[in-house]
Parts: C-alpha cells; sequence; structure tokens
C-alpha cells in the first residue's frame, strides 16, 4: 500500500517544533447547526450526534414561519453509494406547545459523511433542506456498577448452575428411576464437574478475550475519526509545511489529503492563534502540495508558540481539522497578506471584561446582539451581529467575504473546541454544496447567508450578520467574527462565558 | 448400536415405563418447552429479517416479543415443573428426577431453566452494549452469544427431556417421541450451524474456510440424532426437517411487506429479507445414513472416520458446485432466493456482485484449512456419537 505522502527532504529547511496534540473531535463540537430554506420555509436544524456509532442523533426543527405542519426526517450517506435511495423518512407532526418546533430521533448507522435531509410540507407546498452531518463515534460508556454487580451475580449464577448440571446429570441422569447413585456414579459426576470447571473457565476466558478485541477494535473506530496531528516544519524562514497524520495508523491509507475539496474556494483554512491567550490570530488559505501536504508563506509575525486548527473537507465531504502547536521563530520577510487571507492583533482573552461591542480601527462598530441571560452550553443560539458606522448608523459596505456574509471561529480558553462557523451554520461548505446537489429542488434551497460564487449580489450586504451555533461545554470561548468591507476583511472579537 | 435398554428392570421402573406408555401423549411440559423453541426459532428468524429490511426496531417488536416468550415460558414451565416434582411427594416424574441444589426435577428441565436465566442476562447486557459500542448490526456479539447459549440450552434441554422420555418408554408412544426428539435436534442444529451463518454466506463457499466452519457445527448434531434413535434415516430425516424449515422461512417471510426505515440504504427493499437458501446438508445426511448402515460391527473411531469423511467430502462434492448455481443468474428467482439483499449492503459488496470471496492468503493455508475440517467432521462425528449414546442412556 503506497502511503499517502512521504516526507520530503526539506533542505535547509528550519525544524522548529511539532507539538501536536490530539483534541477532542472536531473539534469538541459534533452537534450540527444549521439555518436554510426547504423551498419556502425557513428552517433552523439541530442536529445532536450519538455518542456511539450506530447510535440515535436527535433533530430539532425550528419553522420561521407557523405554516409548516409536518416535517419529514431521513438520514442518508452524503455521497456515493447510498445517497440515491433513502428509508422511510420520519414523519414528525409540530410541538403541542410550540406549533413551529418539531422534535424528532433518527438512527445513524455508520460512520463518516451523513446528511439529514428533511421535507417541510404546509401551507406553500413541499420544500426539502439537506444538512450534512459528519458521523463518528465519540466515546464508549462505562458501565454502571449497579447493571455491573447485577450481570456479575447473573454470571454466577449461570457458571455454578451449568458446573452443577453438569454433576447432577452425570450423577444421576442415566439411572432407572427410583435407583439410587453409586459410587462409579458419584465419581463420573465428579470427573463431570471437573470438565464443566474447565469448560466454563475456558469460555470465560474466550468471552473476556473476545470482549477486550471488540472493545479495542471499537476504540480504533473512535481514534480514527479523532482530529488528525497537523505536523508542520518550517522552511525558509517562513514556509510553513503542513502534513496530517492520523491517530489510527490506517488514517492516511484511508484518507487521501491529496483529494480534498474546495471548500469556499480554498482546499485548507488555516488558523494560527496566538498561545496561550488568543492575542493574535491568522486566518490563511495554503496552497496544496504534492502528495498531500500543504504549505503557506507566513505573512509577517512575531515570535512565540501558537495554536495550529487547519480545516479540510475530504473527498467524500467529511470534514477533518487538522491540530497541532507549533513554535515560530520572528518572521520578519513574510508574504504580505492578500486575497482571503486576514490578521486580528489585540488583547488577551478576558471574558471578566469582555464586551458586546468591538471597535474597528475606523471607528466602525460591531455590536453582538445577546440576550442579558448568561450563556447556556449545548443550547441552539441565533447569534446576530450588527454593524454600525462610528455614529451608530447601520453600514452599507458589507461585501461577501468568500461568498459568505461573514465567518466566524469559536474558540474555547483551553483549545479543546474550535467551529469554524458560518450565517448557514456550523456545516463546511463544501458539504453542504454536495448535499444540495442531491436534492430535487436543490435551488431552492439555499443556506442562509451564502452568496452564490460567480455571482455578483445586486446591492451591499445587510450590515446585519448572524448565524446559528451552541457552545458544547461551559467555559471561557474567543468568538472571532470576520466580515469584509470595502475590499478590507475586518475582524472582531468577542470574548464570552459559558455556563 | 451401542446401548440397549436392560431387560430386567427394577419394579419401580416397570411401573414408570407403563404409566409413561399408557399416557400415549406427550406431556405438557416437553409440549411447553417445545413451543418455547419454535417461538424462539420464528421470533430470530423474524427478528433478522427485520434487522436487513426495516432496520429500526424496538424492545416491543413481535420478533422480540417471540424471543423473550421463549425464555419466559420455558423458565415458567420448567420452574414449575422442578418445584412440583421438588414438593409434590406425589409426582409422577419424582423417580424419574435428578436432584440439585436440593431441587429435583427431570435434568432437561434444569437445562432449559438455566437457559430461560442465561436469555434474561443478556437482555440487560445487550441494552448496555448498544449504549456503549452503538447498536450491534451483526449476530456475533457477546450479549448475542449469551442469547444463543440460553436459546441453545432451552433446545438441548427439551432434547434432553423428550430422549430422557422417549427412552422409558415403548411402541407407538415412543415414535411420537421421536419424532418429537427429531423436532428438537432440527433446532439444535439452526443453533449450531445457524450462528456462524455470517461466515456461511454463498461468497464464502469456495473458500476452504466455510467448509471448516461448517464441518465443526453441523456433523455433530447429525451423529447425534443417528445415534440416540433407532431410525436407519434418523440422519436423513432430522436434516430433511431442517432443510423444510429453512426453506419455509426463505419462501414465507418475502410475502411480507416492509421497506428500511434506516438509513443509509443501498438495496431497494420492499418485503420481509429471507435468509439465504438453505446449506444443502441433506446430501451427506443421506450419504451419512448409507455409509452408517454397512458400519454397524466397526470400532467407535474407525465409524467417526469412515462417517465425518463421508459427511465432508459429499458435502464438499455438491456444496462447491451448487455455489456456482447460486452464483448465477438462473438462482434469481423467489425459489433459490439469490437477489434478497439487506438494505444495507453496499453494491461493491461482493454478496451483491456475485463474486466468491478468497478467506485463505495461500493455497497452502486452503490445504491446511481443509485437512482441519476434514479433521472436525471426523472428531465432531465421534464427539456427536458419544453425545447421542449418552442421549440413549438418559432415563431422567
Amino acid at each position: 500500500m503506497r502511503r499517502a505522502f512521504r516526507w520530503p527532504q526539506l533542505a535547509a529547511a528550519v525544524f522548529l517544533l511539532v507539538a501536536a496534540e490530539a483534541l477532542s473531535a472536531h473539534v469538541g463540537s459534533p452537534d450540527v447547526y444549521y439555518e436554510g430554506d426547504a423551498g419556502p420555509y425557513h428552517l433552523f436544524v439541530t442536529v445532536r450526534m450519538p455518542q456511539v456509532i450506530p447510535g440515535v442523533a436527535e433533530i430539532n426543527v425550528r419553522a420561521q414561519s407557523g405554516d409548516v405542519h409536518t416535517i419529514q426526517i431521513v438520514p442518508m450517506r452524503l455521497t456515493g453509494p447510498g445517497s440515491n435511495l433513502p428509508p422511510t423518512p420520519d414523519r414528525v407532526a409540530a410541538s403541542k406547545d410550540d406549533p413551529q418546533f418539531f422534535a424528532s430521533s433518527v438512527w445513524l448507522m455508520e460512520s463518516g459523511a451523513l446528511q439529514v435531509r428533511i421535507t417541510a410540507d404546509g401551507t406553500k407546498g413541499t420544500g426539502e433542506l439537506s444538512v450534512p452531518v459528519a458521523s463518528f463515534a465519540q466515546r464508549t460508556l462505562p458501565m454502571p456498577k449497579s447493571l455491573g454487580g447485577g450481570l456479575f451475580l447473573l454470571m454466577l449464577l449461570l457458571v455454578v448452575g451449568a458446573i452443577s448440571i453438569a454433576a447432577a446429570g452425570a450423577r444421576e441422569a442415566s439411572l432407572e428411576p427410583g435407583q439410587t447413585p453409586g459410587p462409579a456414579n458419584l465419581r463420573r459426576s465428579r470427573i463431570a464437574m471437573a470438565v464443566a470447571v474447565v469448560l466454563v473457565l475456558g469460555l470465560l476466558y474466550v468471552g473476556k478475550t473476545w470482549w477486550a478485541i471488540e472493545d479495542s477494535g471499537y476504540q480504533q473506530r473512535i481514534n480514527f475519526y479523532k482530529p488528525p496531528r497537523a505536523e508542520m516544519t518550517l522552511e525558509n524562514g517562513n514556509r510553513l509545511v503542513i502534513k496530517a497524520r492520523g491517530d489510527d495508523p490506517r488514517w492516511s491509507q484511508r484518507i487521501n489529503m491529496g483529494r480534498v475539496i474546495p471548500d469556499h474556494n480554498h482546499l485548507m483554512h488555516l488558523f494560527l492563534i496566538a498561545l496561550p491567550g488568543m492575542e493574535r490570530m491568522w486566518h490563511l488559505h495554503p496552497e496544496r502540495l504534492e502528495e498531500g501536504a500543504f504549505a503557506e508563506d507566513l505573512p509577517a509575525m512575531p515570535a512565540g508558540q501558537y495554536q495550529v486548527f487547519a480545516d479540510v473537507v475530504d473527498e467524500r465531504g467529511f470534514p477533518w481539522t487538522l491540530v497541532g502547536t507549533i513554535e515560530l521563530p520572528q518572521v520578519n520577510d513574510g508574504k504580505p497578506l492578500a486575497g482571503d487571507d486576514s490578521s486580528w492583533s489585540g488583547a488577551t482573552l478576558a471574558t471578566t471584561t469582555g464586551s458586546d461591542t468591538f471597535q474597528l480601527p475606523d471607528g466602525t462598530r460591531i455590536v453582538w446582539e445577546r440576550a442579558s441571560a448568561p450563556l447556556k452550553s449545548n443550547v441552539a443560539m441565533d447569534f446576530k451581529f450588527i454593524v454600525e458606522d462610528k455614529d451608530g448608523n447601520p453600514v452599507r459596505d458589507l461585501e461577501p467575504y468568500m461568498g459568505m456574509a461573514c465567518h466566524a471561529e469559536f474558540v474555547r480558553s483551553d483549545f479543546t473546541v474550535f467551529a469554524h462557523v458560518h450565517p448557514s451554520g456550523s456545516v463546511p461548505m463544501a458539504s453542504l454544496e454536495l448535499a444540495q446537489a442531491g436534492l430535487m429542488t436543490a435551488a431552492a434551497a439555499m443556506p442562509a447567508g451564502m452568496v452564490m460564487n460567480g455571482t455578483t449580489p445586486s446591492g451591499p450586504l445587510p450590515a446585519v450578520v448572524g448565524f446559528p451555533y451552541g457552545f458544547p461545554q461551559p467555559g471561557d470561548y474567543r468568538i472571532f467574527l470576520q466580515i469584509k468591507r470595502a475590499g478590507q476583511v475586518e475582524t472582531g472579537v468577542f470574548d464570552a462565558q459559558v455556563e | 448400536m451401542a446401548n440397549t435398554i436392560p431387560l430386567a428392570q427394577p419394579l419401580s421402573v416397570q411401573k414408570a415405563v407403563q404409566t409413561s406408555t399408557a399416557t400415549m401423549s406427550i406431556p405438557w411440559y416437553i409440549w411447553c418447552c417445545m413451543f418455547s423453541v419454535v417461538s424462539s426459532v420464528i421470533g430470530i428468524e423474524w427478528d433478522i429479517a427485520w434487522h436487513k429490511s426495516i432496520g429500526r426496531d424496538s424492545f416491543w417488536t413481535p420478533a422480540h416479543m417471540l424471543i423473550y416468550l421463549s425464555g419466559v415460558l420455558a423458565g415458567i414451565a420448567c420452574g414449575y415443573l422442578i418445584l412440583s416434582t421438588t414438593f409434590q411427594k406425589t409426582s409422577p416424574l419424582r423417580d424419574a428426577s435428578i436432584s440439585m441444589w436440593g431441587f429435583r426435577g427431570p435434568l432437561g428441565a434444569f437445562i432449559c431453566a438455566w437457559g430461560g436465566v442465561a436469555m434474561i442476562a443478556s437482555a440487560p447486557f445487550d441494552n448496555w452494549w448498544h449504549s456503549s459500542y452503538g447498536l450491534d448490526v451483526k449476530i456475533l456479539s457477546p450479549p448475542h452469544v449469551l442469547l444463543a447459549l440460553g436459546m441453545t440450552g432451552i433446545r438441548f434441554g427439551t432434547l434432553v427431556m423428550a430422549a430422557a422420555e422417549m427412552n422409558r418408554a415403548h411402541g407407538l408412544y415412543r415414535e411420537r417421541l421421536e419424532r418429537v426428539l427429531f423436532f428438537a435436534a432440527v433446532f439444535v442444529m439452526a443453533m449450531t450451524v445457524g450462528i456462524f451463518q455470517e461466515d456461511t454466506n454463498r461468497v464464502f463457499m469456495h473458500g476452504s474456510r466455510f467448509y471448516m466452519i461448517m464441518m465443526f457445527s453441523a456433523p455433530v448434531v447429525i451423529a447425534m440424532v443417528a445415534w440416540v434413535s433407532d431410525n436407519r434415516w434418523a440422519a436423513t430425516i432430522m436434516t430433511a426437517m431442517s432443510t423444510a424449515v429453512h426453506l419455509a422461512f426463505v419462501w414465507i417471510l418475502p410475502l411480507v411487506p416492509a421497506e428500511p426505515k434506516l438509513g443509509p440504504v443501498y438495496q431497494h427493499v420492499t418485503h420481509l429479507v429471507p435468509p439465504d437458501f438453505p446449506l444443502l446438508l441433506i446430501v451427506p445426511a443421506v450419504v451419512f445414513d448409507l455409509v452408517r448402515q454397512h458400519t454397524g460391527l466397526w470400532s467407535r473411531w474407525a465409524q467417526a472416520a469412515t462417517l465425518g469423511a463421508s459427511f465432508f467430502v459429499s458435502f464438499l462434492a455438491v456444496q462447491w458446485p451448487f455455489a456456482n448455481f447460486l452464483m448465477s443468474p438462473a438462482s434469481r428467482n423467489w425459489v433459490f432466493a439469490t437477489t434478497n439483499y439487506p438494505y444495507a449492503i453496499p453494491p461493491t459488496s461482493p454478496w451483491v456482485r456475485n463474486v466468491f470471496v478468497a478467506t485463505e492468503h495461500s493455497s497452502a493455508q486452503f490445504w491446511v484449512y481443509i485437512a482441519i475440517a476434514l479433521g472436525a467432521a471426523i472428531v465432531m462425528t465421534r464427539i456427536g456419537m458419544a453425545w447421542g449414546e449418552w442421549m440413549r442412556r438418559i432415563r431422567r
């Protein structure tokens, strides 16, 4: 089997530090939040992913209008075989308490790139949309002590029972009715008991070994879908070369980094975030080298340790986030930022002094419209930000940034959570395009905030940008909100404490 | 034949035998256990077809109900039998029972009760397994094997109970009990062979591992039946009954409409997907009976070697070419049901593409497995003979 890539000879390269660590999966934010149109109906969809696969995903759908009567939900593969033969969909009626809310659950039977197809029926007819989901097992659950104790007692009963039955059967089963067992029968009984003990213990040993093998196989599947390590080297002072390496040795054989697909115009979205306080951030777009490696000529940046997240989408539509850390020297003669590349620097993460308003250098302000209530984890939220000029008026010069009204990156203070979110939600745009392609009414199923590539919007974008998302766990987060105005990418930063 | 029933019997034995012979009807507890076995057989086949066709299930599916009914019925019937035999001093089975932990009852009743407990224990184990490792859409998993052990216990216990009753009976009643015994043996073989059905798909039939698995699982039951019965066509009758039951599932299940309720769906399914066409065990069973009729005076091991080898060779000789037929378009009809793919089988699968899968890495490994299969056929036949001889001796 050919390896996905080889270590190239990096002549004159300066090998600085490769200190990658695998964090929790994708990265620590497995649930899917999506906002888009199913024909005439605007829907907000939350997919709570199961801990184990096959497992049950909880699906919540909220219709923006009250004219949706029923929702049909069906899981399918995103691409390839299985993406064109849906199982019988689940029909979900509106909640009795909230007629615009629909709750259901679906079985996700395999790992990989799947989609949840949703069809809405209402007074305006039928519309459908598709939400790509990255399906993978996250963990195994330990056995509760009470259940373990009960099963142990049952096992003891079965073991002692089997041995006793063997002994009693050998002693008496062949006796004529009424006959009492003699010494020969008793001797045969003892032999049967000894044989039964050996067989039962052997069976228990085989069972235990088998269980361990099954558990190991399952752990391998968990490891396979853990975020791959970003292994990095620095060449010629500023050329960062990135290679992906999975926790599971089969990862590099099965996931071809040479065939990742463009995600809103770029094969990789690279984020370098200064450790430990996130006081600097770069959003760059490396080019692909031979054999699946990626390279980026870094802009000028100060020396320091950086957390690296690199988003790619494989050919099947499954999103991967490469994770690593790197100690960089001062980069002086860096490549100037151009195109969609962007950077930000400012204060370190501080949720206690965090503000809902972020001021850009030219006086423009980005205001996070949030409720006064504390932020809660695992709650689907509709994030809204208003971009105002220095006089407090909504700006009229917002432009699409890589086809979107905005991009946002959610990073937890300990870097165990990283989510790259768009107006349509947490799904990668490349996966979404694959999902849309399979819909009968693809043209009508428009994700929120998406500006079609190659088209020019008829006017400026609205000054209000937003996206659906939910913090996956409590903690301190930094939100990097990126917009584009007058050809310039601007980054607003908001710190949040989540309970 | 190995053993004979002693002519001189104690008075109490004669009384018991007379009672059994005069009764002329199968005892209620054997009927209960038979019903339990049939319930589990239908339940399991239905459940497997359900998972192949519909996918999504719950605790309350009819198939699950039949499976659990099996355990509950066997447990209650045998529990009552054991308690009544223990505490009713006038119980007719009191002298024809064994004692264990202070309780009395037929050996088969204790084995059935053990099977019921194992089945019940498998339920919470399986539930936890699903929550920890995901729903296991396969037959061979530790909790499923515990369930299978429980079901095997009930089937084996029923067989033992029928054998004990038969061995105490004469005449027409004995013949009736022998038919019950054949029927019980069918389902014992359904366990020993059926548990490996994931490894006995037609794609594996041109690999030696398939034959190795079959020789470990089939001859032991066939030899047992042949040795416990006086019928010279015992193996043939039991295997014919097994094939008929299997064919019934193959032909009846597709009459039930069904459609997948889980994704991804790779196959268009409109009805319950039945099991594969039965293996041609009937041919080696006939050969087994024919050879047995000419080796009656041989030593045990000589008989086992001859019968095991002839069983293996005849099975190989018919199943190998039959696999070619099963792969051919000629088999794609309702009779052989070779186009009944579960919804979750990808079109790239060898099963769907009708290509054989090499289960051995080299020709050397192939022949090693063939040698193991031959050895297994002989040893398992010998074990089956000993099992049958032991079954002939059972009186309680």
